[in-house]
């Protein structure tokens, strides 16, 4: 009894003093503490130029595009049709940037399929395409 | 003079997975995977409490550890190569 008694105390006492604390160090300047694994289809150029992202994924098609980018029922007022090809990388990377609309698209619904492309998610159809157009360098 | 405030994205946007001291980090958003170590994960914990620049992070952080003298410099560098891998960014 009197041991429990005294480990409790004992561990309070590790907890109330500041001097006992983890210590954590930031590190120097120049450290680096941040590895970046990229997707192995994003390691050649070539790769992102040719990769492509269907607009909607064959999930989902036959469905129009909302100006926001997502996906409503056909004939949906102020909604678009989805593009008759996919859209490159390339197209994609341009676009994005509020660059050039992809050839054959009108321009307003090439923004509908802009912001779909912003909401891709992971498991999605195109989703590892975007993903490598948005790494750095 | 304050200098910029960070945010980091919320726990439901980055997969963490502990190996032996490194930290595995899964970017949903950006669908990237980065390998930290200390301090990173820590940095990014406290940044999720809010946004925050490095002085208010030094603070939140050394509420929990003790940090070395001379940290706030150390700090700014973590939060650089954080941002660059896109864990952070800029409010």
């Amino acid at each position: 009894m009197g041991d429990v008694m005294s480990e409790q105390s004992s561990k309070e006492g590790v907890l109330a003093n500041p001097t006992r604390r983890t210590v954590l160090a930031l590190g120097a300047a120049a450290a680096s503490t941040v590895v970046t694994i990229r997707p192995a289809l994003a390691q050649t150029v070539g790769s992102v130029m040719n990769c492509e992202i269907p607009v909607p994924g064959p999930e989902h098609s036959g469905q129009y595009i909302a100006a926001d980018g997502s996906l409503v029922a056909p004939g949906t007022p102020g909604s678009f049709a989805p593009p008759a090809r996919p859209i490159t990388g390339e197209e994609a990377k341009t676009l994005l940037r509020g660059g050039l609309t992809p050839n054959g698209m009108d321009s307003q619904s090439a923004q509908a399929y802009a912001n779909y492309i912003r909401r891709l998610q992971s498991g999605m159809s195109g989703f590892t395409c975007y993903a490598s157009l948005q790494l750095p360098r | 003079m304050a200098g910029p405030i960070y945010i980091a994205d919320d726990q439901g946007a980055v997969r963490a997975v502990q190996l032996d001291g490194l930290t595995a980090l899964f970017h949903a958003p950006s669908g990237m995977t980065h390998l930290v170590a200390p301090p990173a994960p820590q940095i990014l914990d406290a940044l999720r409490q809010g946004p925050a620049d490095a002085r208010t992070l030094l603070a939140r952080i050394s509420a929990v550890y003790e940090i070395e003298e001379g940290s706030a410099e150390a700090i700014e560098a973590r939060l650089d190569e954080l941002e660059a891998a896109g864990l952070v960014r800029r409010a």
